[in-house]
């Protein structure tokens, strides 16, 4: 393997980028209404020279009003899952970590019930309504996570495996607590967290919440990639690490708590995306290697390309009908994981 | 690696292939602007207290539930139905309307693209997909009956918001009047004790806040299920315990899921009620489960299948057609009865979706 340099890192970013950008226009095209890519690339080119009065109506409300934010969400998202996926798999040193293996998901799908099952008791004004499961969902995360946290020490160390088995239990307990909450739903409610639970990117977010998700996945990715060089320490092992002059415990919560948040920033405005996470960062170990410094940028670009094409196909397949990406991810991830185990390549 | 590259490649081209080759159902080719240009709105309240602007003259309707198209048909309107859902059904010329998705995950896009001057939704619909259109500046018109009394209401202002007061009172009185007369007959009559069976794997029957308990009531029935929850798990012994008189379901439009009413009555449990060893079964149409003008059909046929000796002789009143001329305590079905499963109207997707969301997680 070649020695990374910047130049390097700056093309293959720019080769994904460019995927990325090929597949943002296939997901502006393809949806339930039929749009010509002609009228497409006449309104993009219009658009980005800010002469919106150009655009041609109808299509226009539907591509940019409906379509692109909801892509721009799924970059986002996908973004975010794939970074902390492989912040996990090297913090834990074990390629079946992904981010719900600590029940975060779980944790943010009671906080996300809790908040519904409040808002039926408060009398809330239509702005503020919206943000409630978003916050419920984040807060739930969160706290999910730092009781794994402290329950995953032993001794006053952080012990991989326990934290694990930790996250692994308190998931299906959590579970538990989810099956006794839904049932308490009204219908019209379960129907929308049975959706949620599945992963849905097709409820628009209020503009103030959307610019939380960026800025919070620009901070902490920033904040993992500051330890992607002692990350790659790590994958030798924490003493072997801490030998080379690692300072591991920092490094552990710099990219647990950063790891965490932009598990809980995704989930809490997308629900549960599986296979995201773990198959991501995978599929780029084996195109670029186990250079966290090229890692953590190629899984964010992948992580988004993949969400967006899972999404693309959740709108497509049976269209009108709308389908939970979260579904179409793990159809997709599952068989793919499969093939990739057989072929030894995990 | 590079083939492991190629795969992604490969993986990601076929997923897009599969995702070209549905061809997206035709849209009408989209001329003008929506008419902005025409500054008629009317302000009202819809039945969540939400203040719709919605425009005048209301040319282009979308509904979003299977009670909606029936309302919409009801009141005359169909001709400015431009787009409804999969599972509005009823009457038949509602399935060739433009489908924009099912009740639960409607393609938001293909609702735009309809380019509806007001969007009804009922609550079967999710309060995702009245937000997402709502922040479209679609309007979006909501109703939320609860019983028989506030459908009627429900139709009659969303006639008025629709421009068709004229169409709503007349089709209001029709209603009440034909209520009025059901009372008449069944005044004198103690009111039967049923079970209205929604689900028979696992029971599920309907709470006393719901519509349909309420449809019920006025059809001299009272349900032996007096729970909270709209759509409770009734346990079989519970059933056992209270003994109900007739067992009512909602027929479904599915043919291929039935279950057998024979059949039931040879299964453990539910050969221990006395209404499934005597088939003193009750099944109406489906219309009982939705809040919609035809649920008044419902009530009257219920009606008769549980007090035929109300309708004996009728002298003011057409005659009962021959389906409806039923012996006292409903004979034993001879030809395969119609089943408790496979209702695909929406208040039984919910229940499955209960189940499902009880039996994952």
């Amino acid at each position: 393997m070649r020695p990374l340099t910047f130049r390097r890192l700056v093309v293959r970013c720019a080769a994904l980028a460019g995927i990325l950008f090929v597949v943002v226009v296939l997901a502006l095209k393809l949806g339930a209404v039929q749009v010509s890519l002609y009228g497409l690339a006449r309104d993009l080119i219009s658009f980005a020279l800010h002469r919106t009065s150009e655009l041609s109506s109808n299509y226009s409300l539907i591509v940019f009003d409906i379509r692109l934010p909801r892509i721009l969400l799924g970059i986002f998202v996908g973004a975010s899952l794939a970074v902390a996926g492989t912040s996990f798999q090297a913090l834990l040193r074990n390629p079946l970590a992904d981010p719900y293996v600590l029940g975060v998901s779980s944790g943010a799908a009671v906080g996300a019930i809790l908040a519904v099952i409040i808002e039926a008791h408060l009398a809330l004004s239509p702005d503020v309504a919206p943000l409630l499961t978003p916050v419920g969902a984040f807060l739930g995360a969160l706290l999910t996570i730092l009781a794994v946290y402290f329950l995953g020490r032993r001794d006053g160390q952080v012990d991989s495996s326990t934290l694990l088995l930790a996250g692994i239990i308190s998931a299906s307990f959590l579970s538990a607590v989810i099956m006794f909450l839904m049932s308490t739903l009204i219908g019209r409610d379960m129907r929308g967290m049975a959706f949620w639970m599945m992963g849905d990117l097709s409820t628009p977010l209020q503009p103030s919440l959307n610019w939380v998700i960026r800025l919070g996945f620009f901070l902490a990715t920033g904040a993992i990639y500051t330890t992607a060089a002692d990350l790659n320490l790590l994958l030798a092992g924490e003493r072997e690490a801490m030998h080379l002059g690692v300072d591991v415990p920092r490094v552990r919560i710099v990219v647990y708590v950063a790891a965490s948040i932009l598990t809980g920033l995704a989930v809490s405005v997308s629900g549960a995306i599986g296979y995201v996470g773990l198959l991501v960062p995978h599929v780029m170990r084996m195109i670029f290697g186990s250079d966290h410094r090229i890692l953590i940028p190629a899984a964010a670009f992948g992580g988004a390309i993949a969400v967006v094409l899972a999404d693309v196909l959740a709108r497509t397949v049976a269209a009108p009908n709308e389908l939970p990406v979260g579904a179409m991810t793990a159809l997709a991830g599952a068989p793919l994981f499969i093939y990739l185990l057989r072929r030894r390549m995990v | 690696m590079v083939a492991a590259g190629v795969t992604l490649v490969s993986v990601l081209c076929a997923g897009l292939a599969r995702a070209q080759t549905p061809p997206a159902p035709a849209v009408p080719p989209v001329s003008a602007v929506p008419l902005q240009s025409s500054p008629l709105y009317r302000e009202v309240i819809d039945d969540m207290g939400r203040t719709v602007r919605v425009p005048q003259p209301v040319e282009r309707i979308v509904s979003l539930a299977p009670s909606l198209t029936e309302t919409v048909y009801a009141l005359g309107l169909q001709d400015r139905l431009v787009g409804d859902t999969d599972y509005c059904d009823y009457p038949p010329d509602a399935q060739k309307k433009q489908k924009v998705g099912g009740t639960t995950n409607p393609s938001i896009e293909e609702v735009a693209a309809l380019r509806p001057d007001v969007v009804l939704v009922a609550s079967i619909n999710r309060f995702e997909t009245v937000r997402a259109l709502g922040d479209l500046n679609i309007p979006v018109y909501e109703t939320d009956p609860h019983d028989v009394k506030e459908i009627i209401a429900s139709t009659t202002k969303l006639a008025d918001v629709l421009g068709a007061a004229q169409n709503g009172a007349a089709l209001a009185a029709d209603l009440e009047q034909r209520l009025t007369n059901l009372q008449q007959r069944l005044k004198e009559l103690p009111p039967r004790r049923v079970l209205f069976v929604v689900w028979t794997d696992p029971l599920i029957s309907v709470g006393k806040n719901t519509f349909i308990a309420d449809a019920l009531s006025k059809a001299g029935a009272i349900s032996i299920v007096d729970a909270m929850q709209d759509w409770p798990h009734v346990s079989l012994e519970e059933a056992v315990q209270l003994q109900p008189e007739f067992l009512v379901f909602a027929a479904g439009h599915d043919e291929n899921s039935s279950v057998d009413l024979q059949a039931l009555s040879a299964r453990p449990g539910w050969r221990s009620l006395e209404a499934v060893r005597n088939h003193r079964f009750a099944v109406i149409s489906e219309a009982v489960d939705r809040p919609a003008p035809r649920i008044v059909s419902a009530i009257e046929e219920l009606a008769r299948q549980l007090h035929p000796e109300a309708f004996l002789e009728t002298p003011e009143t057409p005659a009962p057609t021959e389906k409806q001329k039923i012996e006292p305590y409903n004979p034993a079905p001879t030809k395969p009865a119609i089943p408790p499963h496979g209702i695909l109207s929406g208040l039984h997707e919910e229940c499955r979706e209960a189940r499902a969301g009880a039996c994952d997680r």
